[in-house]
């Protein structure tokens, strides 16, 4: 078997188990993580959202992350999924309920060059918002709101932890100045081009690119509009801009890069099954969802915010594995 | 006794089709697994392909040749052509790669490995096909049995010279089910072939034998437990095996352009290569694909194939192998193209008509299943002699110098001359 080595300039390195667990840094990065948690229940549920328990395993999952492999399950001889996001079950779940979320676990088989990211997890929680009948501008103004009711809620209650961590407090104030700055996928690819960074324009900003976006940022902000081809098949194509996706990311200041995914949703049936074959998809295996869809579902936009992620960034952590007590990095065998 | 006779009619045709219904579309059902099918293969001759047809014609005046001659102070021969090409981003030591098998058991069984060693050792770049996973598993989990597409790597891997070669690991529609390309691109054991930029993944749409339609294999009543549920199984010749048919795919233009821009996005490190059946609007589709940012387009003539085909479909569906070429164009991208390829001319004509390499089939198969341990080795050391000769016999010294007028096509073939420029009487191409 080929044993997988990270870097040796190594925040990459996790330490033993019991290191890691009985670490100060480890208590602190969950006890801000918790602050997190709340938070975003606290908000979302003041705002008339309903939590809902996530599912773990279906048919089908999210396929739109990028060469991450899904994990198959023998279900009574069927192939099974674990849930790579629940971004199908959120938008059937609007049938029930307009305003939903999850504190949903995720598992994505990265591929092994992102065992060196310091910001891949193959095993990781998403704050998992849906909002039926919401735009764009609406699912965002959410996210900034979580974010920032997250953060203060964080410098109210862990400020200990935060000092003991060596946080910088006024990088987190920095966040409730006001609303995040926007900028397009074609402007983020010009700023690329223009730091000397071979941005495809066709692509998702590559791990490289969106570490020098961020490093170079003061506070978070949203990239908008990535081309189609760099996203799934849910991701809403713009009617007045064919080929542009009505999404958005938001991406961490300092270097920390991106937290969030989110996009206004596919919904009507025939645009969907289009959209399944442009990535590549088999409409046949998404049988339960393409029926709900042909009666009817809302319309949406929504969000999964990283929850490793945003404590990594509010802890100021070298790495996401250090906001996980049990890590799993790609292609590394662990607890 | 028989009440009716039918002279010059194909009586017995009828009368087969009569006698066993849906099998008598197929080649008979006890040549599956043993026979290697494609254009031909049932009615022994291959549809006109303008490649048979034409000619490779040397000019007496060669300034390629006088370059050579100024380059090494001595006049140039045929071992001199240096065949080494660039195949959609993987080196190659000859304009050559080998290409996907079929998922017949001929293709399956110990002749699959010995193929994939030779052409490690050879260092040509190799496709793997898009069934290998589907039927014979991936083999991580599961002990590498003998079908799997682990032991294929493996053996082939384990024999690849440094720098040369590489792997293209074929998706069809339906494995993405299987999600072949997510596996194997986040599998230590294709990591070293993805550090040194030797993985690529092949987007397959079509395929040269059965254009149109999607892959067929003829599997056991075990088997087919297995795969109720994922794939249609049909009983067509009522021996006990089915017939399993998977869909090849619906594809428009922007479905075509954005599986392509995913894979890029999804996959930035593996080369992108897309397999074209010999549609009619194979021109648009391969330029819409070298647009998109694929690093090479495969071409399957009609006369292609080693799997399992109706045999309708083997020698009155799809352009041939030439027409396909001349549809294309010479346009300096990267182009590949397979369908009865063994010998050199056929190879030097696909060359000069703007491929880049081009890819053996059923003659991989049929060396290596005549010598395991070298057949195919030694097959190629003749096809690499063959090839230096006839590319310096017209003036060229590297399989990119070749040009179409290095070709000649009789003025009456489809009463059309296909290559304009040398046949300036001709009417235009419509």
């Amino acid at each position: 078997m080929t044993t997988i080595q990270l870097a040796s300039d190594a925040t990459a390195a996790p330490p033993g188990l019991r290191t890691h667990l009985s670490a100060p840094r480890t208590r602190c990065a969950v006890a801000i993580q918790q602050a997190i948690l709340q938070a975003a229940r606290e908000l979302l549920v003041g705002e008339g959202f309903t939590e809902l328990l996530a599912p773990v395993i279906g048919p089908v999952t999210d396929p739109g992350a990028r060469g991450s492999k899904q994990v198959d399950i023998d279900y009574y001889g069927h192939r099974y999924k674990l849930m790579t996001s629940a971004i199908l079950y959120k938008q059937a779940s609007l049938l029930s309920f307009g305003r939903i979320f999850y504190i949903a676990p995720n598992v994505r088989l990265e591929p092994l060059e992102t065992a060196n990211t310091d910001r891949h997890l193959t095993e990781f929680h998403q704050i998992d918002v849906e909002i039926a009948d919401a735009s764009r501008d609406e699912a965002m103004a959410v996210m900034q709101a979580v974010v920032t009711h997250a953060v203060r809620r964080v410098l109210d209650h862990t400020a200990d932890h935060l000092d003991q961590l060596g946080r910088d407090r006024s990088a987190l104030t920095e966040l409730l100045d006001g609303p995040f700055e926007r900028i397009s996928h074609s402007a983020a690819v010009r700023r690329l081009h223009d730091l000397g960074h071979p941005q495809d324009p066709a692509a998702e900003i590559d791990w490289a690119g969106e570490r020098l976006l961020s490093a170079g940022a003061r506070r978070p902000f949203f990239i908008t509009d990535y081309p189609k081809g760099s996203r799934g098949f849910y991701d809403r194509e713009s009617t007045t801009e064919p080929g542009s996706l009505r999404n958005f990311d938001l991406i961490a200041a300092e270097g920390y890069g991106e937290l969030s995914s989110g996009s206004e949703r596919e919904f009507e049936y025939r645009r969907l099954v289009a959209r399944m074959r442009e990535t590549g998809e088999n409409p046949a295996k998404y049988g339960w969802y393409l029926d709900l869809v042909r009666d009817g579902i809302p319309a949406s936009s929504g969000f999964g915010i990283g929850v490793q992620r945003l404590t990594r960034y509010f802890a100021g952590l070298d790495a996401v594995w250090q906001a996980s007590m049990f890590p799993k990095l790609p292609g590394v065998v662990s607890a | 006794m028989r009440a009716l006779r039918a002279d010059g009619f194909p009586e017995a045709e009828v009368r087969s089709r009569a006698r066993t219904g849906a099998a008598a579309a197929f080649p008979p059902g006890a040549d599956y697994g043993t026979t290697l099918f494609g254009g031909a293969a049932t009615s022994g001759c291959p549809a006109a392909d303008p490649l048979d047809l034409a000619r490779l014609v040397p000019p007496v005046f060669m300034p390629r040749r006088l370059e050579k001659l100024i380059d090494l102070g001595r006049e140039p021969l045929y071992h001199d052509v240096d065949l080494g090409t660039d195949v959609g981003g993987l080196r190659s030591p000859l304009p050559v790669y080998v290409s996907a098998f079929g998922s017949t058991m001929a293709a399956s069984a110990d002749v699959g490995e010995s193929v994939s060693r030779q052409a490690g050792r050879l260092g040509l770049p190799m496709v793997i096909g898009e069934n290998v996973v589907a039927l014979g598993g991936y083999g991580r989990t599961d002990d590498a049995p003998e079908r799997s597409m682990l032991r294929r790597l493996r053996a082939y891997a384990e024999a690849l010279p440094d720098g040369l070669g590489g792997v293209a690991v074929q998706q069809s529609t339906e494995d993405a089910d299987a999600e072949v390309w997510n596996l194997v691109y986040s599998d230590p054991s294709a990591l070293p072939l993805l550090d040194s930029g030797r993985l690529a993944f092949e987007l397959k749409v079509g395929q040269g034998a059965k254009p149109g339609i999607g892959g067929m294999t003829m599997v056991d009543r075990d088997s087919a437990v297995l795969l109720r549920g994922r794939y249609p199984l049909e009983a067509v010749h009522g021996t006990g095996e089915l017939l399993r048919s998977s869909s090849p795919g619906t594809y428009t233009e922007e479905i075509l352009r954005q599986q392509i821009r995913l894979m890029r996005n999804n996959f930035p490190r593996a080369r992108v290569w897309v397999k074209l059946p010999p549609a009619r609007d194979v021109a648009a589709a391969a330029a819409i694909a070298w647009q998109a940012g694929a690093d090479a387009v495969t071409v399957d003539g009609a006369e292609g194939g080693t799997g399992w085909a109706p045999s309708a479909f083997l020698d009155h569906v799809g352009l041939p192998l030439g027409e396909c070429l001349l549809r294309i164009g010479h346009r300096g991208d990267g182009l590949l193209a397979s369908g009865r390829m063994w010998e050199g001319t056929r190879c030097v004509k696909a060359l000069a008509l703007g491929c880049r390499a081009v890819g053996l089939g059923r003659a991989a198969l049929l060396a290596a299943d005549e010598d395991r341990a070298a057949g195919l080795e030694r097959f190629v050391r003749c096809l690499e002699l063959e090839l230096k000769l006839l590319t310096s016999a017209l003036g060229r010294y590297t399989p990119a110098d070749l040009t179409p007028e290095d070709v000649w096509f009789p003025r009456a073939f489809d009463g059309r001359s296909p290559v304009a420029h040398l046949d300036h009487d001709a009417a235009p191409r419509p």
